[in-house]
């Protein structure tokens, strides 16, 4: 069977520097797969590789059977590729519905009809549930940018699945979050990815919450995989705890 | 806009149009100057503060839809065909404008639409045989609508009010619907806004074509307010005077362009013309005064006067 999707023998060089040397694996439809590893081991860079922020030096990566290999971030979003970034990224002088509303509307029809479309593009009830779920009603119609770090974090990760994406790369959702925003950060991916059904990669340095959340793990370590499977397999792993702990 | 802010709007147009009466010509002339710059300053709004393109090529497009008007008109091209033309022939150039933002950003953007404006000023200057060069081009029209004259002073500037507001109420549709947020996002983040769908090549041209369309709308008005053009009004100093007039009244707001081009054109000339007793020193040192309150607005309020009640907003005490 194809896999949703495919990471082949990626590779990113910066001069001598082998950033992801080498990486290789799949992900198959509704799975959350999570992605660890020191820092600097090359997580982000591999992100941005599939994501068509940065072309790989070579390797593939198909989504859906269809190489997507250095495709523009544009053209993987029309595809059904979503991702949140390791920094805050939110339109900071919108309110935070417009926000919502202002990652999914250009999914709606074409350029020229979305001129004389309604103003909130028809998106306003799905962006009133998706604000209902992330707990945002009471900051719904302030400008994010003025928003704490913890709500901020929150519209970031709502306004990549507002678009109802068929995969979703999340760099660090939890970087910077309080316990209870962890745990409240955790149920939503769970109901979202039960409710909408879509595929997640997930970096994240905090493990307990990659340990719940993701039934199959990748550790990385200077550019390459060095132990993936199940999340108690690569814990209990002797080189994954050098690579964190050292020798 | 609500309800008490349609009313202020009605009030003030039906204010202006009342005070038309009771001013002298050449304060009507600075009233209609001011509708026509505000065509150029509320699209540039759109490019620079709605957008986040940095933009010092207005004047250009103003000039070219000037020139467009004047050399059509003097062929006996009516007004009303030459008007689309002039905004169609200033959105395509304003597409090729739009290029350098694709590739360039911030003040190196700035220097490519100052460079442009430089070389339209040139050509404008240089090719004589087109532009009248230096002597200019005269006896330019002004239109009749609907079979009445506009040559009058009031005329004029009742047409060029209306025309304003005409063209104020579709950017404010535009501004309204989903190209609006998609601009405001391409301004704010456009690596977010890509990963999100937003077709930031295709904004950033139409956020330059738009701009530039409004300018050239201007730049025809221009033409039949003066009667006469040379290439001096259209020189990059009126593409910063008009960057001044948006930043100045609050960019990325709608009616921040309002407030400054109603500034950079009726204060001077108010401080001027002051006939009070305690601000007569003003007729000598009103470009000082007004130099000296830029500098201070730019300081204390670098978001423009329309911040001002965001501040009283925020501040402790203030409205929440």
């Amino acid at each position: 069977m194809t896999p949703f999707l495919e990471v082949k023998d990626v590779k990113k060089q910066y001069g001598a520097i082998k950033a992801v040397d080498g990486v290789t694996f799949n992900v198959g439809p509704g799975e959350i797969v999570g992605v660890i590893g020191p820092n600097g081991s090359g997580k982000t860079t591999l992100f941005n590789s599939i994501l068509g922020q940065i072309k790989p030096t070579s390797g593939h990566v198909a989504f859906c059977g269809e190489d997507i290999t250095g495709m523009s971030p544009l053209e993987l979003s029309r595809r059904g590729v979503g991702r949140t970034f390791q920094t805050l990224q939110v339109f900071g002088k919108m309110s935070v519905r417009d926000n919502l509303i202002a990652a999914a509307q250009e999914f709606k029809g074409t350029l020229g009809a979305r001129l004389f479309a309604a103003p909130d593009a028809g998106l306003g009830q799905h962006a009133d549930q998706m604000i209902e779920m992330f707990r945002l009603k009471h900051v719904a119609h302030l400008d994010a940018g003025n928003l704490s770090y913890g709500q901020q974090k929150l519209i970031d990760i709502a306004m990549a699945f507002m678009p109802a994406p068929r995969l979703v790369l999340l760099d660090e959702p939890c970087a910077g979050v309080n316990p209870s925003l962890v745990d409240q950060l955790h149920e939503l991916l769970v109901e979202l990815n039960k409710v909408q059904g879509g595929s997640f990669v997930v970096i994240e340095h905090n493990m307990d919450f990659i340990m719940k959340l993701c039934p199959h793990v990748i550790c990385m370590v200077e550019g390459r995989v060095l132990a993936e499977g199940p999340p108690q397999a690569v814990q209990s792993n002797r080189q994954v705890l050098e690579a964190y702990l050292g020798n | 806009m609500s309800a008490a802010g349609k009313i202020a709007l009605i009030v003030v147009v039906a204010a202006l149009a009342a005070l038309a009466w009771m001013l002298k010509r050449s304060d009507v002339y600075l009233m209609t100057l001011c509708c026509v710059y505000l065509m150029a300053t509320m699209g540039l709004n759109l490019t620079v503060g709605y957008a986040g393109q940095m933009s010092l090529g207005q004047a250009a497009f103003f000039g070219i839809g000037a020139y467009i008007a004047a050399i059509l008109m003097k062929f006996g091209w009516p007004f009303f065909v030459v008007l689309p033309v002039a905004a169609i022939a200033c959105f395509a150039i304003g597409l090729a404008l739009g290029f350098p933002a694709l590739r360039v950003q911030h003040h190196y953007l700035a220097f490519a639409t100052l460079g442009f404006n430089v070389l339209v000023f040139l050509v404008m200057r240089n090719e004589e045989k087109i532009t009248g060069g230096t002597f200019g081009i005269s006896n330019i029209p002004r239109p009749s609508v609907l079979g009445m004259s506009t040559d009058g002073h009031i005329a004029f500037f009742y047409f060029t009010l209306a025309s304003l507001l005409v063209l104020g109420a579709l950017l404010w549709y535009l501004l309204r619907s989903p190209w609006g947020r998609a601009f405001a996002a391409l301004r704010d983040n456009p690596i977010r806004a890509e990963s999100l769908g937003v077709n930031i090549t295709a904004y950033t041209l139409l956020a330059f074509a738009i701009g530039a369309a409004c300018a050239g709308i201007g730049g025809v008005y221009y033409a039949s307010l003066v009667e006469f053009i040379e290439p001096g009004p259209f020189h990059f100093s009126t593409s910063l005077m008009m960057l001044l007039a948006v930043i100045v009244g609050g960019s990325g707001r709608f009616f921040g362009p309002v407030v400054g081009t109603i500034i950079i054109i009726l204060l001077p000339e108010a401080l001027r013309a002051s006939n009070v007793e305690w601000l007569k020193f003003m007729q000598k040192w009103y470009l000082v005064f007004f130099g000296v309150a830029v500098v201070a607005l730019m300081v204390w309020l670098p978001g423009g006067i329309l911040s001002i009640a965001d501040r009283w907003k925020k501040a402790p005490g203030g409205t929440k």
